[in-house]
């Protein structure tokens, strides 16, 4: 029996190929619209908070209790060679790094801006973070008055690549100190280190400040343990433990106001899948009313009936996502590949601190959430033309129209 | 031929509800959305034209891309008195503006410090409403410093308290001097309030051999919308080493963020006309094909292919022209009551200080050639929405759809 009824099913649901047609077509092509929007809006959070856990705070970072409300040298954490040392033992923790970080004037002949100078060890940060993927011109190194530049910082100074730059600032006795630096390579990191940070050896920086080579202001750590965060603070009283989302809650705001913008587009959008399958069932079902007629007639249970009507919905539904998940994932892979170029817009998305093409992310979940909406959206569309069945008397819609 | 439109519009009451209710909601949902975006985008826009930076400034060719004392306005009279004689120009005044470092007891910091006329900036920029302690600048006002908050609070210094100055004249050479810090600001932009300090140009001038030199001159307008217009006029009389730039120049960054992100509104709101095109189509569609019959007779006593598809048009044109009607005024109400009345999200300025938020109020923009093209879009869809039933039902024979089952 189950058998026939499927087969009832199938024919039917494109008995009226035209129409089912146009059912199919509005699910494949808002589909795939809905899983390339979500999956380059996916892209673009996910790329901020990759390159802002890479070039600066990681998973946790470490400051001492006052320095991030006043970020002067009296503030440095004192003790930070032997605190990185112990957590490179830990085996929950997969990088750390040490930096020292100070505010100050950076200038050319013409130009001046504020700058942080960043004082760090190149190997440590490229296993920290593939430091050397932020490169986008000139040389990975530093030497004893090399620097690295961020990219919005350089263009701001209308520095390049052999360019001298005069950084000015206080040093720990309190005098104000300048140090000569020739950018060796333009970086493209996070949005706010990019507007201001210059890269310097951190033993260079920590002779110019005159502080010792035990201290950093930073200390930032790779980890993927949940409990880390709670350990350290408990071995670490003095110091403040924070993680990414404690660091950058702009960001987890960004990203929870995607998550609502994209749940609220999917809801419409299915809701209005939903109208559209609808009318075509309700249509489908008056259209062969007396055929149920007859079925009833002849004795076939309702059960029997109700099972081909969510059938042929189900077959209709599932035949518009299989398009439609084809279609969204060769556009996801396009754009996971090639991405979303909108270098016309380069200066625009660098305010926002992203990069210039757009890379989608592709994920399980958007097909397997895809699925289950329009499975729902087919199998509640057919609750009205059921009903409809259900209050039928066979021998009226028999005598009624011929 | 409408009068029929209009009975089958009452008679398939199934096709018609959905087609009204969705061309409603399209309607509605676009006008709104796009104030939404459009507000937001300009409120952005006036926060920081209102904080600094002008609608038009004057600069001398290559001080924005090279800067520095060889590019100053060497003669600001001279300019000015090529302003006064233009339209649309409400207000102009000079700014010499230096890099330097800024120190008090304790602690330096890296500054911007400029030279402005007190009476004038008033007028042009938020410095004096923005005022939270102490006092605003007079012309001889001497050597106070006017100073953004987070920038005291960088230096630790209190009112009264004296901050040196070390930076370079307008003739490169060595200038240094003493401040007294006798106000604080705050405009909400938390870059300009942590790095700008102000004082008189009758002072500043003095100390940086500046008198009649500026780094520009920045001009507002009786409208912001005639910018362009003023733009060219000023440029038609000023001498040809000066450049007169516009704020969609000066702001590029945000003006191409503003349109990234209206890219993106736009590419949401698509989605939504793609799902709804088709399901009225689809409606379109299945409400003709339940008519072939009754088309088919039309056919057989003499409606020409031409009536038909004339039929078809009234039905659908009387179907979003009510729909349209009806989201229109409700949609420009709501966009004009919140273009008065702005949302306020509290804390979102906080959040986003560092993409230049100074305000946690939101307006939705109203402007009525916005809401036409808006409406006009959500018409053409429902017309295109009726071609393919038309061309489906206009392919049957007369004879071939009377016995269509």
């Amino acid at each position: 029996m189950f058998r026939l009824i499927l087969k009832l099913a199938w024919k039917n649901a494109f008995l009226r190929l035209s129409r089912t047609l146009l059912v199919v077509i509005m699910i494949a092509v808002s589909m795939s619209m809905m899983l390339s929007i979500q999956g380059i809006y996916d892209g673009m959070t996910s790329n901020l908070i990759d390159k802002t856990k890479r070039s600066d705070c990681g998973e946790i970072s470490l400051y001492n209790s006052h320095y991030r409300l006043n970020k002067n040298l009296d503030n440095v954490i004192k003790d930070a060679k032997g605190i990185e040392a112990s957590l490179n033992e830990r085996p929950d923790v997969q990088a750390v790094v040490r930096r020292l970080s100070v505010d100050g004037l950076s200038a050319t002949a013409r130009k001046s801006a504020f700058s942080s100078v960043v004082g760090i060890e190149l190997d440590d940060e490229i296993a920290f973070g593939r430091f050397d993927q932020f490169l986008v011109d000139g040389k990975l190194e530093l030497g004893k008055r090399g620097a690295l530049i961020g990219k919005e910082l350089a263009k701001t100074l209308k520095v390049h690549v052999g360019s001298k730059v005069i950084f000015s600032t206080q040093d720990s006795s309190g005098e104000i100190n300048a140090m000569a630096l020739k950018i060796r390579g333009i970086m493209q990191t996070s949005m706010v280190l990019d507007r201001s940070a210059l890269y310097v050896d951190r033993r260079h920086l920590e002779r110019f400040l005159g502080v010792s080579d035990t201290v950093a202001t930073q200390i930032a750590i790779r980890t993927e343990s949940s409990t880390l965060q709670a350990t350290l603070q408990k071995a670490y009283p003095q110091l403040s433990v924070m993680d990414f989302l404690e660091l950058n809650p702009m960001l987890k705001q960004m990203q929870d106001m995607m998550h609502i913008f994209n749940s609220i587009t999917f809801f419409i959008v299915i809701l209005v899948v939903f109208i559209g399958i609808l009318g075509v069932m309700y249509v489908s079902v008056l259209d062969r009313i007396r055929e149920f007629g007859i079925m009833r007639a002849v004795g076939m249970e309702y059960k029997y009936i109700r099972r081909e009507v969510l059938l042929e919905a189900l077959f209709v539904g599932v035949v518009g996502y299989v398009v439609g998940a084809i279609l969204g994932l060769l556009s996801l892979l396009y754009l996971h590949h090639y991405g979303l170029n909108l270098s016309q817009f380069s200066e625009g998305l660098a305010s926002f601190g992203l990069d210039t093409v757009l890379y989608a992310d592709i994920s399980p979940i958007y097909f397997i959430n895809t699925f289950l909406a329009i499975l729902s959206a087919s199998l509640l569309s057919v609750l009205l033309p059921l009903r409809k069945i259900k209050h039928l008397n066979p021998i009226e819609v028999i005598k009624a129209e011929t | 031929m409408f009068s029929l439109a209009l009975k089958n519009i009452l008679f398939y009451r199934g096709r018609s509800i959905t087609t009204f209710v969705l061309t409603f909601f399209s309607a509605l949902m676009f006008i709104v959305y796009v104030a939404l975006m459009d507000g937001s985008h300009g409120s952005m826009l006036k926060n920081a034209l209102k904080v600094y930076t002008g609608a038009i400034e004057i600069y001398k060719k290559g001080y924005r891309e090279e800067g520095g004392n060889d590019y100053l306005i060497e003669d600001v009279a001279s300019v000015e008195k090529v302003l006064s004689k233009v339209e649309g120009i409400s207000d102009y005044t000079s700014r010499y503006e230096t890099y330097g470092l800024l120190s008090s007891k304790d602690r330096s910091t890296a500054a911007m410090v400029a030279g402005i006329e007190p009476q004038k900036e008033r007028k042009l920029s938020e410095l004096y409403s923005t005022l939270v302690s102490g006092e605003y600048l007079s012309e001889n006002s001497g050597n106070c410093l006017y100073a953004g908050v987070d920038l005291v609070k960088k230096l630790q210094v209190k009112l009264g308290d004296e901050v040196s100055f070390v930076g370079s004249a307008s003739d490169n050479s060595f200038a240094a001097d003493l401040f007294k810090l006798c106000g604080t600001f705050r405009t909400g932009a938390f870059e300009f309030d942590s790095t700008a300090a102000f004082l008189s140009r009758s002072y500043f001038d003095e100390l940086m051999y500046a008198k009649n030199k500026a780094s520009y001159i920045t001009i507002r307008l009786d409208d912001l919308n005639k910018v362009d217009a003023v733009n060219e006029e000023i440029i038609k009389h000023l001498d040809s080493q000066y450049e007169s730039v516009t704020w969609k120049v000066l702001m590029k960054s945000m003006v191409q963020a503003m349109q990234v992100d209206s890219i993106f509104g736009y590419i949401s709101i698509v989605l939504f006309f793609v799902v709804i095109f088709f399901v009225i189509m689809i409606f379109g569609f299945i409400n003709v094909s339940s008519r072939v019959r009754e088309f088919g007779t039309l056919r057989s006593i003499g409606l020409t292919r031409g009536k038909i598809r004339l039929l078809l048009f009234n039905e659908i044109f009387i179907l979003s022209t009510t729909a349209i009607l009806l989201a229109t005024p409700i949609g420009a109400y709501i966009a004009y009551y919140f273009s008065l009345h702005p949302f306020v999200m509290e804390g979102i300025s906080e959040t986003y200080k560092d993409y230049g938020v100074v305000s946690d109020e939101i307006p939705l923009a109203f402007n009525l050639f916005t809401i036409s093209w808006n409406v006009a879009v959500i018409y053409l869809l429902n017309f295109l929405s009726i071609i393919y039933p038309i061309r489906y039902i206009n392919a049957f024979k007369p004879v071939e759809a009377s016995h269509h089952v």
